[in-house]
């Protein structure tokens, strides 16, 4: 369970908020989407959940922890429950696939075990699982720098997988991606996310993927949720309230 | 006023490109003024040269043997200095290093040390060490590792500060403590470029070595110095052959190991 509680944040060097006044309760396994223009704030909101980015007012509750508020050792045990996946993949691309998603079996890791890169058994069992259900399991020792843009961000969600999380972030994981690649990541998320509980919070810029894939949709517009309900309930004019005039934000999840 | 700022504007922008020109002419003429450098002596220098060449001819190989031996050593030295130097830097660079350093305090601290081990020439460090530990191979090794760790560590913490930050927080993202954000999402990403300033050291290393020798602290450089202040000048030939095709056999060796190790992307 998130719970978000009176949340704003700042950019140094920035006088206007990211995000404004921002309360919000997501259950455990649901699956929200966010939506909004560039620059509304849903990166923001996503790297505050895990505490990403530090000094920000309010307080984000990860089940009985308020992750704002705890020693930075605490936060690093609370981030361990939450996967995150990222827009440009965030691999090392001269590292082999399953270096990379061993990367997410760092918390069950001691120092000493991470210096002199010993992993156990069970981590490679568990990263290999992983990579198992994205369907990669005969890539394990090819580089990341061979593989295609969609074959990187299933890495990229193996490497979260192997981590055993309780939550996924996805912060607009499907941007670089061609339509036909957008809808069998998210679907794939999604299929993931339902079979194990895990609680997904993905931040589209699309709103057609959004009412596809979200059973939940919080609009944000200027660092404020401006919308919070089901897809179905969304009108035009909160589309409208959402994007402002720009028809920025159309494209087909059915190509 | 406007105008006057205008005209001020327009006199900048018309001889800007002059005063340019004239102050790089002038630095030139100072720097050559400088040096004696003289066309004339140069050209009349040619005969002398060829004449210590000639004299150089044929090459003398019966030390052959113990020349080889020191140049072996110089290459030990080499290996061993570089090494030292990389192991040491490696570590202090992350202090050293804008985007990890725990304080500036430390940053200045190690930076400032870096740049007084890299500052000093290796042959002015040689002369250090050899008045405190003796003559031999051993104070080339010190100078050498002292002048490595200062360049690496420079080199090292520069390359830690370009890494790219997201990465970093994607392995944050996983729940990594500190020291594992450092083994496993910044390391991997200087790893290439550690290599190859840690190989090029090694090459260059070979070379200032044999320049060690001649202020005492071993290697080939001693037997070259004995052999000129001896005018055996067929000796220091041999000499040369030996330190030129070593230096060669290096830069491929280490071209091999780079091309191993970092794959290199071809273009066609």
């Amino acid at each position: 369970m998130i719970k978000i509680k009176n949340l704003n944040h700042t950019y140094k060097y920035c006088s206007k908020a990211a995000v404004k006044n921002i309360n919000l309760h997501i259950k455990n396994g649901e699956n929200l989407v966010i939506i909004g223009s560039s620059g509304s704030g849903k990166s923001t909101l996503l790297k505050l959940i895990n505490r990403l980015l530090e000094s920000s007012a309010g307080s984000i509750f990860i089940g009985e922890d308020d992750i704002l508020n705890v020693t930075a050792k605490k936060a690093e045990k609370i981030r361990g429950r939450i996967g995150m996946i990222f827009q440009n993949f965030n691999l090392i691309e001269r590292d082999s696939v399953i270096k990379n998603v061993l990367n997410g079996r760092l918390r069950y890791l001691s120092d000493f075990d991470t210096i002199i890169g010993r992993f156990r058994k069970e981590d490679y069992f568990i990263a290999r699982e992983s990579l198992d259900i994205v369907g990669l399991a005969e890539y394990e020792n090819k580089r990341i720098m061979d593989l295609s843009g969609g074959e990187k961000q299933r890495v990229a969600i193996a490497r979260t997988l192997s981590q055993k999380p309780d939550i996924i972030l996805a912060d607009e994981p499907v941007s670089n991606l061609d339509p036909r690649l957008m809808r069998e990541i998210m679907d794939l998320l999604k299929d993931i996310c339902i079979k194990n509980g895990i609680t997904l919070v993905t931040s589209l810029h699309f709103l057609d993927f959004a009412k596809r894939y979200g059973s939940r949709i919080v609009g944000l517009r200027d660092g404020e949720i401006v919308f919070d309900g089901k897809p179905d309930s969304l009108t035009d004019e909160n589309i409208l309230n959402i994007y402002g005039n720009g028809n920025n934000w159309h494209i087909n999840a059915n190509v | 006023m406007y105008n006057v700022v205008n005209l001020k504007l327009f006199l900048k922008q018309k001889y800007k490109g002059f005063l340019i020109g004239l102050f790089i002419v002038i630095v030139y003429y100072w720097a050559i003024d400088g040096t004696d450098i003289s066309l004339f002596n140069f050209i009349n220098g040619f005969p002398f040269m060829i004449d210590f060449f000639k004299r150089m001819f044929p090459p003398d190989f019966n030390n052959l043997g113990r020349f080889l031996i020191k140049a072996v050593e110089t290459l030990q030295m080499a290996i061993v200095g570089s090494s030292l130097g990389a192991l040491i830097a490696l570590p202090l660079s992350f202090l050293a290093a804008r985007n990890i350093a725990p304080n500036k305090f430390i940053y200045h601290i190690i930076r400032t040390i870096f740049d007084i081990c890299r500052g000093v020439n290796e042959v002015v460090w040689g002369l250090i060490f050899v008045s405190m530990v003796g003559l031999g191979p051993f104070p080339g090794v010190l100078a050498l590792t002292v002048h490595v760790t200062g360049a690496l560590g420079r080199y090292f913490s520069e390359s830690i500060e370009t890494v790219n930050p997201e990465i970093i927080k994607a392995i944050i993202s996983t729940g990594a403590s500190k020291i594992q954000v450092i083994i496993r999402g910044i390391f991997p990403q200087v790893k290439p470029l550690f290599i190859n300033y840690a190989l090029y050291y090694l090459e260059n290393n070979f070379r200032t070595a044999t320049v060690l020798g001649l202020v005492g602290a071993g290697g080939i450089g001693m037997e070259l110095l004995t052999s000129m202040r001896l005018f055996k000048n067929k000796e220091v030939l041999t000499i040369l052959i030996i330190m030129v095709s070593m230096v060669l056999l290096i830069d491929r060796m280490s071209a091999y190991i780079r091309n191993k190790i970092i794959r290199v992307e071809s273009f066609n």
